[in-house]
């Protein structure tokens, strides 16, 4: 699959993300140091740098069909080393947000294994619903 | 009556694309005085040169305005247009309608109004000008270089070989400064030193050249063709003359500290060398560390010596000297890694910088030239190279490039698989600069020996059992890796001097944010500084490698024997004056005056200027409580006549002037309602 | 200043051990905390979009409480509610836009609900409130030595490895709370009780936070990491500030060891249980029935207030 570069897609995905994240994704350099300090990206199917640049690029649809958006745990490593302060987190909520006023809860109360729920800390579902629900 | 002339300029479309020149023109001819009233496309070019020079001739012109772009631009160039015809140059007057008019505004009538409101005022200044003359002062034909290393000892021994007199200040004990430590240079893999000691010795015995070592500047009064600096020289409490650095001493002082030039790889003294071939091979005592000189606790060294060359009462002492010129080359020193979190601080023993790994590798420095860890002296197999450790990081650390640190690190890793053939180096880049001639080439020569280069940056290094965790990411393979290495090394950036921004407070001249000595134009003119009279070399520009150093030191060496040359150093008239029968003796301007220009004359009990160091401020002359100052090229009549011609009579074209913004249109405003109900967004 | 405490849901709920033992520790030091009548969930947490301006009317609300209770700041132990409070005070001071919103809102509210008597007019709330986390209480307002002279038993001996975990730490900027990289302030806080506090470079790494109930595998592979590492040198526990660290390091240990064979427990304990036993607090008052790693045998050791039943 080839990855059509498409100024109108970029004006409008990018400046979309921007926006709602308030991160400008225009100075990221790639270098890596996001995905070096995430606890997840080993998990992640697109790196925390990919993340970004396809936030550049206004690659919205791969950034939402991402499994990436749904790993971050908000620890906020990426942004406290990033060279030009670039907060990953944000954007990945950004691409979270877009996702969920299509398609509503990602996760909700229904989705939490019987096991965990009876024990998880409140705090622990609190912030889940309110991060990957809508 | 006096008869003037009037030249406007199209600057091709970029003063005709916007104001009316034709129009223009109109306006002003018929004018009384005005005998001359011409446009033309280009008057800075050969053509319109003529058409001037003609006009003056011809005409037997008094005054002169051009109204074209930017007086930095061609002023001089008029100016001397003017004086090759007869007319003195401060009798012609640049308005300028491109820079201040034409490329600001979009509103043609409106563009048009203003250039004539400018023309106006400047033909004012023009009616009301004086033939001033330039300012005449002598020029001393030495020269002052303040910093020794690489970069000021290139610029002193040009100078000297050009029979001008080198004052040479160097803050260390010796100079060489960190070209001295160094181990091989790029690309060529040069024996840092072996190339530098060479110089380093001619310096130091050339006739021309006056070298003060751990000496700095105390103070520095004067301007351009005449310097007043004072040096300060700290007592070495060690006799230059008489030591034979036989080392006697050192072996039997009891502190040991590290020594700096090793990165505190290796101790010193308290009297020391800094390092075997230090120029002037010469010991000093450092106070510092020293147990005690009053009171004395040890003179264990002074009795040692047997020639006596230890004298506890030397006292730092200021000397004078005279220069026409001073190169400031003060070099750089690295960026602090206890400045970097994420790479342990400076806590962590095994992880160094970029001028630590050189003393290792220097077959004179502390390990033979062996590359051992600093926790256990041993050999590291695997080691992490992280290039960008703390630049390209406008956030936290330094935003800039340093230019150097791709190459020094390939040669890093690349020495490093020569001495360790079974051992792994990684490099952890961003980018790999390497602009110059032979540089890329030596790049992947370092790929081929061996060196594996690592897209991504290093987001952690921390301390497991002995081995040291590097997590990083290859942005291009994909994900994050980590290395478990033996020993990692800091590409930290270059940064000013330190203790150079005190120096440049003395000096007056300009620095950028970062702290580099700033140049008058970065492109045409690199290696002068704001202040006339100062010249740049080297990395207190910026960071540079040795070559460009090289060249620029040349560059700045060259511009000082220029200027050198000549007997006399011509001067803008445009200075302070007094009316010494209005002075009343109040000496405010005294006090006013920023550039110490202002004296007082006791037997006349009045206040005089130095109009080699008056810069034209105004200060004074606005000052003044008598009137008794006048401001030559800005007097009240030449100001006050100006306004009221731009203002025209009825104040029409000040409310046209007023009322302009960039494109005509007033800015928006946000206004949120308090009162409209909240919708929470979905 | 007058503090307010506030406990959070979590801590009334799956983490009743760290607020008791929160309680008895600032009984036993002398000083008085009471609750913020009436408060509500802190909202956590932070929304990062610009448009989700509805996700800070909790904090809003709790903090509008605090300040209408006559308080002038609040203190709480879970990073969480510390974390999303004092990013909210800042949204609130510096962004027109959200202030004005919140307001709005929140005034709106007030007007519509159904009260007896009307309640007193809208306050604006302009971000003027303190959100203290109860380390930095401990630290400015009651201070480290007197701590260390209240800890009559102190944990000599004891290994402790800090576990700060995220919240606490980052964004930086905003929570100027301590250097994320190299944070000080729990140490400073255990090596007041006595113990022995080790070097521990996953200190400031993430546990796994919310993902242990959505992506478990993920978040045990990242806790697991961080016990590791705890044991391998050589900690006898590991001490944790926030509920969901505890959770994810304590709970899933159990799991922990049917997936990493080679795995051997070590107990968690909440920094005020460390506190409470340091200062001579009955080993029952401190809540370890809850743990799933039973660090009774570690804590047993060092109190000296075991009170075993002699068999008659």
């Amino acid at each position: 699959m080839i990855r059509i570069l498409s100024p109108a897609d970029r004006r409008e995905a990018t400046k979309r993300l921007m926006e709602s994240s308030n991160q400008n994704v225009m100075i990221c350099l790639q270098c890596g140091k996001c995905t070096a300090g995430c606890p997840f990206s080993e998990e992640m199917d697109l790196d925390p740098h990919q993340m970004v640049r396809m936030a550049q690029l206004g690659l919205l649809e791969e950034l939402m069909n991402s499994e990436a958006i749904w790993f971050c745990a908000t620890c906020f490593t990426c942004e406290s080393r990033c060279p030009v302060s670039i907060d990953i987190a944000a954007i990945a909520e950004a691409v979270r947000l877009i996702v969920q006023l299509g398609e509503g809860d990602h996760f909700g109360p229904d989705d939490v294994p019987k096991d965990v729920s009876a024990n998880a800390p409140q705090q622990a579902l609190v912030s889940l619903y309110r991060k990957f629900g809508s | 009556m006096s008869r003037y002339g009037l030249f406007i300029c199209h600057c091709g479309k970029n003063i005709a694309g916007t104001v009316d020149v034709e129009d223009l023109t109109k306006r002003f001819e018929g004018e009384k005085d005005l005998t001359v009233v011409e446009n033309y496309a280009y008057l800075c070019s050969d053509p319109g040169q003529n058409m001037i020079a003609e006009a003056i001739k011809n005409n037997r012109l008094d005054g002169v305005v051009i109204a074209s772009c930017s007086p930095t631009l061609h002023e001089p160039t008029f100016r001397n247009v003017a004086q090759e015809c007869g007319l003195n140059k401060y009798m012609l007057e640049i308005a300028n309608i491109r820079e201040q008019c034409a490329w600001v505004h979009e509103d043609r009538e409106a563009a048009t109004d203003k250039a004539e409101a400018i023309i106006r005022g400047t033909l004012a200044r023009v009616r009301n000008a004086a033939a001033l003359e330039p300012i005449k002062s002598p020029v001393v034909k030495r020269a002052l270089v303040i910093g020794a290393g690489v970069a000021g000892i290139q610029a002193a021994l040009d100078i000297a070989n050009s029979g001008i007199e080198v004052i040479l200040v160097e803050k260390n004990p010796s100079i060489g400064g960190h070209m001295a430590q160094l181990s091989e240079t790029f690309p060529t893999l040069d024996c840092s030193q072996c190339i530098l000691t060479p110089k380093m010795v001619e310096v130091s015995r050339h006739p021309n050249v006056k070298l003060y070592t751990y000496s700095e500047i105390e103070e520095i009064s004067g301007s351009m063709g005449d310097f007043s600096v004072k040096i300060r020289q700290k007592p070495r409490y060690v006799e230059p003359d008489v030591c034979t650095s036989c080392g006697d001493c050192a072996e039997v002082c009891p502190v040991v500290v590290p020594n700096e030039f090793d990165m505190g790889l290796q101790s010193r003294k308290a009297i020391y060398i800094p390092f075997p071939q230090a120029v002037p091979a010469v010991y000093t005592l450092d106070t510092e560390h020293c147990l005690g000189l009053f009171p004395l606790a040890c003179a264990k060294c002074r009795d040692a010596c047997e020639i006596g060359a230890i004298n506890y009462d030397m006292k730092p002492k200021i000397v004078e000297e005279h220069v026409g010129a001073v190169v400031v080359a003060t070099g750089y020193d690295l960026y602090d890694m206890s400045n970097l979190g994420e790479y342990g601080y400076d806590r962590v023993a095994d992880v160094i910088d970029g001028l630590y790994f050189e003393r290792l590798l220097s077959a004179s420095g502390p390990t033979g030239g062996v590359i051992r860890r600093p926790s256990d002296g041993k050999v590291p197999k695997e080691i992490v190279f992280i290039q960008c450790a703390g630049s390209r990081e406008p956030e936290r650390h330094k935003g800039y490039c340093s230019k150097i640190c791709c190459m020094y690190t390939a040669k890093h890793a690349m020495m490093f698989q020569h001495a360790v053939p079974e051992g792994q180096s990684y490099v952890f880049y961003i980018d790999v600069r390497t602009g110059g001639r032979d540089y890329e080439e030596f790049y992947r020569r370092a790929m081929e020996d061996g060196v594996i280069y690592v897209r991504g940056k290093v987001s952690r290094v921390y301390e497991e059992g002995d081995k040291i965790v590097v997590r990083g990411a290859d942005t291009v393979a994909g994900g994050p890796v980590e290395v478990r290495a033996d020993m990692v090394v800091l590409a930290t950036p270059m940064e000013p001097s330190h203790g150079v921004e005190e120096l440049v407070g003395k000096l007056k001249i300009g620095c950028t944010a970062d702290g580099w000595v700033r140049e008058v134009h970065p492109k045409l003119r690199p290696v002068e500084a704001v202040t006339p009279g100062y010249f740049i070399a080297g990395a207190a520009q910026g960071p540079k490698d040795i070559p460009e150093t090289v060249a620029q030191a040349s560059g700045a060496a060259a511009k000082v024997v220029n200027l050198l040359s000549n007997d006399y150093i011509t001067k803008e008239p445009i200075v302070a004056v007094v009316n010494e029968d209005l002075c009343v003796g109040c000496r405010l301007c005294i006090q006013m005056c920023p550039y110490n220009a202002r004296e007082w004359v006791e037997e006349r009990g009045v206040a005089s200027v130095n109009a080699v160091l008056c810069e034209g401020c105004g200060v004074c002359a606005a000052g003044c409580p008598s009137g008794a100052t006048r401001q030559d090229g800005f007097t009240d009549a030449q100001i006050i006549s100006a306004v009221e011609a731009m203002l025209g009579g009825s104040g029409e074209m000040v409310r046209k002037i007023l009322g302009m913004s960039g494109d005509g249109e007033k800015p928006k405003e946000e206004e949120l309602d308090a009162e409209e109900p909240v919708t929470v967004l979905k | 200043m007058k503090v307010g405490y506030y406990p959070g849901c979590t801590l009334k709920g799956k983490a009743l051990a760290l607020d008791e033992t929160t309680q008895l520790a600032v009984e036993l030091l002398g000083e008085e905390l009471r609750e913020i009548p009436d408060w509500t969930c802190c909202g956590a947490t932070t929304p990062l979009t610009e448009t989700k301006i509805a996700n800070l009317i909790a904090q809003t609300r709790l903090l509008i409480k605090t300040r209408d209770a006559g308080y002038e700041a609040l203190v709480t132990t879970c990073p969480f509610c510390f974390s999303t409070l004092r990013r909210a005070n800042l949204s609130i001071r510096e962004d027109e836009l959200k202030r004005k919103r919140i307001n709005t809102y929140l005034a709106e509210d007030l007007r519509q609900r159904d009260y007896e008597t009307p309640p007193p007019p809208y306050r604006q709330y302009t971000g003027d409130i303190g959100v203290l986390h109860l380390l930095e209480w401990f630290r400015d307002t009651v201070g480290f030595d007197r701590i260390k002279r209240t800890c009559i038993n102190p944990l000599k001996g004891m290994k402790v490895v800090p576990f700060y975990g995220c919240q606490l730490l980052r964004p930086a900027e905003e929570l100027a709370m301590c250097d994320p990289e190299n944070p000080t302030i729990l140490e400073e806080f255990l090596e007041a009780t006595g113990a022995d506090v080790l070097d521990f470079p996953p200190r400031i790494d993430c546990c796994g936070s919310y993902l242990s109930v959505a992506k478990p595998e993920a978040a045990m592979r990242a806790s697991y990491k961080i016990l590791d590492a705890a044991k391998r040198i050589g900690a006898d526990a590991i001490v944790v500030t926030c509920p969901l660290c505890f959770f994810n390091l304590d709970d899933l240990q159990p799991e922990m060891m049917k997936h990493y064979p080679e795995f051997r427990p070590i107990p968690v304990l909440y920094f005020t249980q460390l506190l409470a036993l340091a200062m001579n607090a009955p080993v029952d008052k401190l809540g370890l029935e809850s743990h799933k790693i039973d660090p009774r045998p570690l804590v047993e050791k060092y109190s000296v207030n075991i009170s075993r039943e002699v068999p008659a």
